[in-house]
């Protein structure tokens, strides 16, 4: 069995000026294609710098990283986009739509990374929209949305590539209890029904509990 | 709390250092028009000393080798005596042709009075001369009128006479004074009938006719205009009779005409002095014209000037506009944690302000430390210091207001960051 | 980059700066300001020095320009005299024709009870082969009418309109300063900044009243030297330079004169730095001060415009970070910010160019400089473009490199570092 995220012997520290500070320490990671993992942990933890340098965010101090088994060797900047712009796709606490786009403008972002024809990727967009269930107000601005409504829309902007990944921060974490379900049946559906590799950081127990696996996270290091 | 913002002005040195470079650079320029538009208002309101109204200049171009400038070839080889002879033929018969031009113009119906002046005000040439007198240099301005030039020109006899035949044959030359010579060089005394002693360095004693004596006091002739500040100024008695080459031969002609007399006396009065001397160039103007030419010369390196001012302002709004946004991105934390910590709209308005206010000050502060050097050192001694005082605060005013102004807009922006959202960047 | 993108790049470069519209009328107004400022002076130096008609010929025309006699206390510069010309510069080796014109001079001739002012110019007949003037009627006058000092004149088209109304001039005659003329020719107006060829009437040298000018070393006259080729100047300059340095003064308080032939450029250096026994002028000089006043007016605003930007960059940081999340290299976002900074520049230059036309044409229309036609010709448009387009990069290209170095991490939390 493949892996599709992989890695070994991970460390991240932060230097800042004299104060140095271990994010994460010896993290050794495998997840499975179509896997649905959570990560926790209390606050301070890592659990965000893990899913940033899952992310190609950020670069580790020591140790691999390889993502469907390819192994990434270089962190050079045009490398990296090409990889974020085909494997991955983010989904924020805080949604981070551009407030000056409109919602299908904000979706098409990741394609316009990519060579193909306005239609198409216009096409691309409303099919995601439509994925996530907001096929009214496409042409509203994020600030004219609900919270839900706007995480949708982050959702859409998300899978609208077709990434084999999908790295959520907190997803729920600014909804209320019912649109934040909305959002996790969303999410399941894209994993039974794409078989999309999904690592979701919460603090929320109740959604760990939903996914597959759990990785605990103190003090940076994993714990069971 | 000034305390707190030289603090936070202090700790962001080095995006604040290029505004305070061009605050600084704005006010200089700024004090440097400002006090030459002062000084202009300021000598504006003194007195000319002469009428500007119906008053007509003639200028008089002989075309003669000769003439003004030394610098004509005469036919070489020819005897150096005759030369002279020939020269002072030739001088005579073209002041006895002046005179009679003046005769002339006298004869038009339109003159109420003609005289001659070597040097007519709002004119490019100029005159000076200087004078040693108890131990003292006195500079003033200098000029040579006919016995008419006061009717003429309105001048304003404070003290004595103008010119006139009782001079004749006397063993000195008379002169008129303006009052700030007078006092300049007989505090407190009465100058009438006072000596000049001419003490040229390098001379032997002067000859007893080349002392000057003062015959009369005038308030003011003001021969560069109402821009200009006031100086020391003296006349000269000019006869035409006089066949002295050293002695003054005034080539401007002033008239003195009627009330009524429209733009065709020009016409009338030039045609008449061409048919008395067709070979000589006449260009007559009105005083009035002479004025509005000369005053547009004197406002062009104002406007110039203006101009770079401006410049510099608008650079420094942009500047300004650019720190101060910069400042209200990067601070959008530091701000949502003062509103959650108690402090209202206003507060965060006032702080910003303040901090703009605090660098404009230390900005100013280095340009009055430098812009007072000059009445200190009395760089420009015409310009009183009443005069830069002004200007300084004109100036100060409306760098403030500037700088206030483009840190307003900012402000409102900062302030309208609410708390929640500004933490939630967390 | 494909045409979407770039329409991308518009759309939301369009929002951007309309968001925050006080900070980009500040940008807009600051440009736009610049850019009149320095155009308006570029238009102002070319149409003082740049080759316009009728002087075609100055790549290969040297002109002696100004005179300066020194003596003991005092030094006298002014402009030469005819017979300093007559005598020193004629015959020069290398010189295909001398000209020699006499400096604009107001005279006034009365018609129906005005007054009209003119400006005459007194020259000989190689003058209008020096020159080419664009003769609207007739022609100029030779040889001939200026050995025999004919009263007859080629006058500017605005002379022509003020003496006869609308009709033709030649062959009519006019009364100035008290002598009567007859035309000969019509040309049109030669800006007065032009001081070679300006004038409204223009006259065989040997019309003027006295003969007094044949005999003056110093003032009131100009010369032309016309050389086969360029490389005919330095040889030009010598023999001039040593025909002068022996030649006859006045009297013997004068020591020294000078009057080298140069370019017009190369003569107001001299006046303007020319110290007292300077022979030469210093042309380096000027061109030195007219570039740092062009660098000082562009650096400033430049500086300006590079804080604008990164306070624009920075506002936008999580923006940044969520476009390298979803896969944009460094060099798109680049790009992307160089669109927006060039629409900005480009509406700003747009509106400069605007304002400068403007502005010159009131400067036109003003009587402050008769004859004043400041156009943005050819050479001006194109200053005016490299100068925009030295904003647009320039003030785009720090931004954009530090914006290049965002962190995504950071740049998501609203930093850039």
């Amino acid at each position: 069995m493949s892996t599709m995220i992989h890695l070994s012997g991970v460390d991240k520290v932060y230097r800042t000026d004299r104060i140095e500070t271990v994010a994460l320490n010896d993290i050794n990671l495998d997840v499975t294609p179509g896997e649905f993992v959570s990560v926790m942990g209390p606050s301070g933890c890592g659990k965000s710098t893990l899913l940033n340098v899952i992310g190609l965010l950020d670069e580790p101090t020591k140790g691999q990283v390889r993502l469907n088994d390819g192994p990434i060797s270089s962190y050079r900047d045009a490398a990296l986009a090409r990889i974020r712009n085909r494997e991955l796709g983010f989904i924020f606490q805080t949604f981070h739509l551009i407030p000056d786009l409109s919602v299908v403008d904000n979706v098409e972002i990741p394609l316009l990374y990519r060579r193909m024809a306005g239609s198409e990727r216009r096409k691309l967009a409303l099919a995601a929209l439509e994925r996530v269930g907001l096929t009214s107000r496409i042409h509203h601005f994020p600030s004219q949305l609900s919270g839900g409504q706007q995480q949708r829309v982050a959702i859409a902007r998300a899978i609208v590539g077709g990434p084999r990944i999908l790295l959520a921060d907190e997803p729920t974490g600014n909804l209320d209890s019912q649109m934040g379900d909305e959002i996790m049946g969303i999410l399941h559906g894209l994993q039974k029904e794409s078989g999309t590799t999904i690592v979701m950081v919460t603090h929320d127990p109740r959604l760990a509990e939903q996914t597959q696996r759990t990785i605990r996270l103190f003090d940076g290091r994993q714990v069971q | 709390m000034i305390r707190h913002l030289l603090k936070l002005v202090w700790n962001r040195k080095r995006p604040n250092l290029l505004i305070a470079i061009e605050i600084l650079l704005s006010f200089l320029v700024l004090v440097a028009v400002t006090t030459v538009a002062v000084f202009y208002v300021d000598n504006y309101q003194k007195p000319l000393g002469f009428d500007v109204d119906r008053i007509w200049t003639i200028s008089v171009e002989t075309h003669e080798s000769g003439g003004r400038s030394s610098t004509t070839i005469e036919s070489t080889g020819a005897d150096p005596a005759a030369a002279v002879t020939r020269a002072s033929q030739a001088r005579i018969a073209r002041r006895e042709q002046l005179g009679r031009l003046l005769l002339t113009l006298r004869d038009l119906r339109e003159v109420e009075s003609a005289a001659a002046v070597a040097v007519i005000p709002y004119g490019s040439s100029t005159w000076t001369s200087d004078v040693e007198l108890g131990g003292k240099r006195h500079r003033y301005g200098a000029n040579s009128g006919t016995d008419d030039l006061a009717r003429t020109m309105g001048l304003d006899l404070l003290r004595g006479r103008w010119f006139s035949r009782e001079d004749d044959g006397a063993s000195w030359r008379p002169v008129v004074v303006n009052q700030r010579l007078a006092q300049e060089l007989f505090p407190g005394g009465d100058p009438i009938g006072q000596f000049i002693a001419e003490d040229r360095p390098g001379d032997t004693a002067p000859k007893p006719a080349d002392r000057m004596r003062v015959v009369g006091v005038i308030r003011e002739f003001r021969k560069d205009g109402e821009y200009a500040a006031p100086e020391n100024f003296l006349f000269e008695r000019a006869r035409f009779e006089d066949t002295d080459a050293d002695a003054s031969e005034p080539r401007e002609l002033v008239i003195r005409v009627r009330p009524g007399t429209t733009g065709a006396f020009e016409e009338r009065a030039v045609t008449a002095l061409r048919n008395a001397a067709p070979d000589w160039t006449f260009q007559a103007e009105t005083m009035m014209q002479s004025r509005e030419t000369a005053l547009q010369y004197w406002l062009a390196p104002l406007s110039a000037a203006a101009i770079v001012s401006v410049f510099l302002l608008v650079m420094v709004a942009m500047g300004l506009t650019g720190v101060l946004w910069l400042h209200i991105t990067q601070r959008t934390r530091e701000i949502g944690l003062r509103r959650a910590k108690g402090a209202t709209v206003l507060n965060i308005q006032h702080q910003l302000v303040g901090e703009v206010v605090v660098l404009t000050s230390i900005s100013v502060a280095i340009g009055v430390g430098i812009a007072i050097q000059f009445p200190i050192l009395d760089v420009f001694g015409v310009i009183s210091p009443g005069v830069y005082a002004a200007s300084i605060l004109i100036s100060l005013a409306c760098i403030y207001l500037l700088t206030m102004t483009c840190a307003w807009v900012p402000s409102r922006v900062a302030s309208a960051i609410q708390p929640a959202e500004a933490l939630r960047y967390e | 980059m494909g045409y979407t993108m770039i329409r991308s790049y518009l759309k939301l470069a369009w929002k951007v700066l309309w968001r925050r519209k006080f900070f980009t009328v500040i940008s807009l107004f600051g440009i736009c300001f610049t850019l009149v400022v320095l155009m308006v002076a570029a238009a102002v130096l070319d149409h003082i020095f740049a080759p316009i008609a009728p002087e075609v010929r100055q790549d290969r025309t040297l002109g002696v320009y100004r005179a300066r006699m020194i003596g003991d206390h005092r030094s006298q510069t002014s402009l030469p005299g005819y017979l300093l010309l007559d005598k020193y510069a004629r015959n020069l080796p290398g010189v295909e024709r001398f000209a020699i014109f006499s400096m604009p001079q107001t005279v006034y001739s009365y018609q129906g009870g005005q007054r009209i002012k003119s400006l005459i110019k007194r020259t000989n007949a190689e003058y209008w082969r020096v020159l080419d003037f664009d003769f609207l009627e007739g022609g100029p006058f030779g040889d001939q009418d200026v050995t025999n000092g004919t009263m007859v004149a080629v006058i500017n088209v605005t002379t022509r309109d003020r003496f006869f109304g609308g009709g033709p001039g030649v062959g009519r005659t006019f009364e100035a300063d008290g002598q009567r003329f007859r035309v000969i020719g019509v040309v049109p107006d030669v800006p007065i900044l032009r001081l070679v060829a300006s004038g409204d009437i223009y006259a065989p040298v040997t019309t003027a009243k006295t003969d007094a000018y044949k005999r003056q070393l110093m003032g009131g006259f100009g010369g032309l030297l016309l050389a086969r080729s360029p490389s005919d100047f330095p040889a030009i300059q010598a023999e001039l330079e040593s025909r002068i340095r022996a030649a006859e003064l006045p009297d013997k308080n004068w020591h020294r004169l000078y009057a080298p032939a140069e370019t017009f450029f190369d003569s107001v250096a001299g006046n303007l730095f020319g110290g007292r026994d300077e022979e030469r002028s210093h042309p380096e000089r000027l061109w030195a001060l007219i570039l740092i006043a062009m660098l000082l007016f562009s650096l400033l605003p430049t500086v300006n415009l590079v804080n604008l930007n990164m306070s624009r960059i920075m506002e936008r940081a999580s923006e940044i970070g969520v476009r390298k999340a979803f896969g944009a290299s460094s060099r798109t976002l680049v790009n992307q910010f160089i669109v927006e900074n060039l629409v900005l520049t480009l509406i700003g230059g747009a509106a400069g160019f605007v304002l400068s036309a403007f502005v010159l044409r009131a400067l036109n229309a003003s009587s402050l400089i008769p004859y004043a036609h400041f156009t943005i010709n050819g050479r001006v448009f194109l200053y005016g473009l490299g100068l925009a387009v030295f904003f647009g990069l320039l003030s785009g290209v720090y931004p954009a490199w530090r914006m290049s170095r965002f962190h995504p991490v950071q740049a998501l939390k609203g930093a850039g570092r």
